[in-house]
């Protein structure tokens, strides 16, 4: 069950493709709607797909963190002089770097596919910023989750409990302008909305500062809080 | 005031106690020292607190009560520069599988800051040692569970520790690996003279390896000594008496009654009763075992098996706590029994 395993990194890499192919081809329509800033709805769907990717993928490193303490993988590292903090921090870190590769991956192939990118490369960069900090938003919060609960299956159902509104909420797929005014106001405080939205306007429209900034804000503080949740943890539950 | 004389110990123990949260009391009073080159053996049966005091040693568990120091370094207080100055390899192999075993070496290399270029020079001469060199480049999910036990062993010494501690080496290993395994230690001690505690429940593994031994029981130590001067504290040889033939089950009455009428001979000196078997511990076998004889058939009791040996550290076990290790480890199967088997077989 771990996302090191090649078979977890495939079929997290497959997934979305899936997505990217058939939905795009299912909603083509949805496009005619009004508010949408695009003409084409795989324009529209692949922020929403890469930021998806890198959200399940982070917010089930907790399970890493649960496999290493079953196979005594965390205790041989816990009897070497390496400092606490960098073992949970390489937890962290060495997982999202896999999902920003995952994440280059799925934009490349949507490029393929016909994506352009409004901000060309260097928006590929501000988005590779962007899922960074999603990811250790999540990742730090999955991994102090972890530590908290040890047996993996309070932890699975949590997890799944969280991403999947969080997934809805965050007008991934559809412009916040076709949804309920509750669920707009939700996404006021959720952090995929913040990412999808503004690697939606790199890829669609340009750089709008006044969206992109105050989101990265956002973003780097949800990241950097939970980061330190999940070294608290750890060197709470550690000696 | 005891500073001094404790200097020279690379371990040392004191009224060590551990309760789990849910309140088992898992080591309860422990105290020992580790002499600086010493081969000590932990040596006790399942559940005995083997594995918990090894944590508290290794700092990666808070005692409830007591103290460990290794190299004079309170554990507690010096977390850091214990772990440093120790190697350790638990009872299960903490290995990545998705790596390869040099992988994994130099990515420990690497937690004990080593230089690049020792780490490389180390994994090859290590990797050597524990015939590993041509399994190296190969993912450990493709190890046999006694190539992993060596590559955790190498792993515990690419830092050349001064006390290297092992949690169960040879568990579940073949009776030769188990060998070769006690080889490489006994080795590593003799070449580069560092100290080494090691766990098992193997008799015969702490009896040859050994230089001491402690044995715990139900979290507390219950003897410890030279593994000669324990089978010493049983003075004398074992006689091993089956009354019964196979599969029938010796009634109580006649039990009983052999250990009534064997009790008051003046050469036997205990007796112990295991899965309706005797053994009788007396001075001299060659002279008591015809004794014996002689007063079972004198009584009417018939012997179907009889042999002598000479007492190891099971009877060590035995006379402290009236059981036999492998009773605790859910086998039936005595040493007195399984001599018996051995011997009918030829
Ligand atoms: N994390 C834990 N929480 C609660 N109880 C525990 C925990 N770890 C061990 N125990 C209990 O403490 C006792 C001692 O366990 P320990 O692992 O130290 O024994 P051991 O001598 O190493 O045995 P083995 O030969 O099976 O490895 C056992 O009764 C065990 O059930
Ligand atoms: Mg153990």
């Amino acid at each position: 069950m771990s996302l090191r395993t090649p078979i977890w990194l495939f079929v997290n890499l497959v997934q979305p493709l899936v997505w990217l192919l058939l939905f795009s081809r299912v909603f083509e329509r949805m496009v005619d709607l009004p508010g949408f800033t695009s003409d084409s709805y795989l324009q529209f769907f692949a922020p929403g797909v890469i930021i998806m990717t890198v959200l399940f993928g982070s917010a089930w490193t907790g399970m890493n963190m649960i496999q290493d303490m079953d196979l005594g993988i965390l205790d041989k590292m816990l009897a070497t002089p390496v400092t606490r903090v960098s073992i949970v921090l390489g937890q962290v870190f060495g997982s999202v770097s896999t999902l920003v590769v995952q994440a280059l991956l799925i934009f490349l192939i949507a490029w393929i596919m016909g994506v352009d990118i409004a901000t060309g490369f260097p928006g590929v960069l501000l988005t590779v910023v962007i899922v960074t900090m999603l990811g250790l938003g999540f990742a730090g919060f999955s991994n102090g989750l972890a530590i908290v609960m040890k047996p993996p299956d309070p932890l699975i159902a949590f997890i799944s409990f969280i991403t999947m509104p969080l997934k809805f909420l965050s007008y991934a797929m559809v412009p916040s302008d076709l949804l309920p005014g509750w669920i707009q106001v939700a996404k006021t405080f959720n952090p995929v909305s913040h990412s999808v939205e503004s690697v939606r306007s790199l890829v669609i429209v340009g750089y709008e500062w006044n969206v992109i900034i105050p989101d990265l804000l956002i973003l780097g503080g949800i990241a950097t809080l939970m980061v330190l949740w999940a070294t608290f943890m750890f060197r709470f539950r550690t000696i | 005031m005891d500073e001094p004389e404790r200097a020279n110990d690379s371990i040392a123990v004191k009224d060590l106690v551990k309760v789990y949260k849910g309140g088992v009391r898992a080591v309860d009073g422990v105290s020992f020292e580790v002499k600086a080159g010493e081969l000590f053996a932990f040596l006790g049966p399942n559940g005995a607190g083997k594995s918990t005091t090894i944590k508290i040693i290794t700092t990666l568990l808070k005692p409830t009560s007591g103290t460990a120091e290794v190299l004079g370094m309170d554990v507690k207080i010096h977390s850091a520069r214990v772990r440093s100055s120790i190697g350790y390899a638990a009872q299960e192999v903490g290995i990545d599988e998705n790596a390869t075993g040099r992988e994994n070496l130099v990515l420990y290399g690497h937690f004990y800051r080593l230089d690049g270029k020792t780490i490389r020079r180390r994994s090859d001469e290590l990797l050597e040692l524990m015939d590993l060199t041509e399994e190296s480049g190969r993912q450990v999910a493709t190890y046999s569970g006694g190539m992993r036990k060596r590559l955790d062993l190498a792993i515990s010494i690419i830092h050349q520790p001064q006390v290297l501690i092992l949690d169960e080496p040879t568990v579940g290993l073949d009776p030769q690996t188990r060998g070769h395994i006690g080889d490489y230690i006994r080795n590593l001690v003799q070449e580069l003279g560092i100290t080494v505690l090691f766990t098992t429940h193997y008799m015969d593994e702490a009896d040859k390896l050994s230089d001491r031994i402690a044995i715990i029981d139900h979290g507390r130590i219950i003897t410890s000594g030279t593994p000669q001067e324990l089978k010493d504290e049983i003075s004398g040889d074992v006689v091993s008496l089956t009354l019964t033939t196979d599969g029938a089950s010796t009634s109580d009455g006649v039990l009983d009654s052999s250990r009534e009428m064997l009790r008051h001979q003046p050469f036997v000196r205990e007796i112990q009763e295991i899965d309706g078997d005797l053994n009788v511990y007396v001075e001299k076998g060659e002279t008591d075992l015809p004794r014996i004889l002689r007063v079972m058939d004198g009584n009417g009791l018939t012997v179907q098996t009889i042999s002598l040996s000479r007492p190891t550290l099971d009877d060590v076990f035995l006379k402290y706590t009236g059981r036999t290790m492998r009773d605790e480890e859910g086998q039936r199967t005595t040493w007195a029994r399984m001599q018996r088997d051995v011997r009918r077989r030829k």
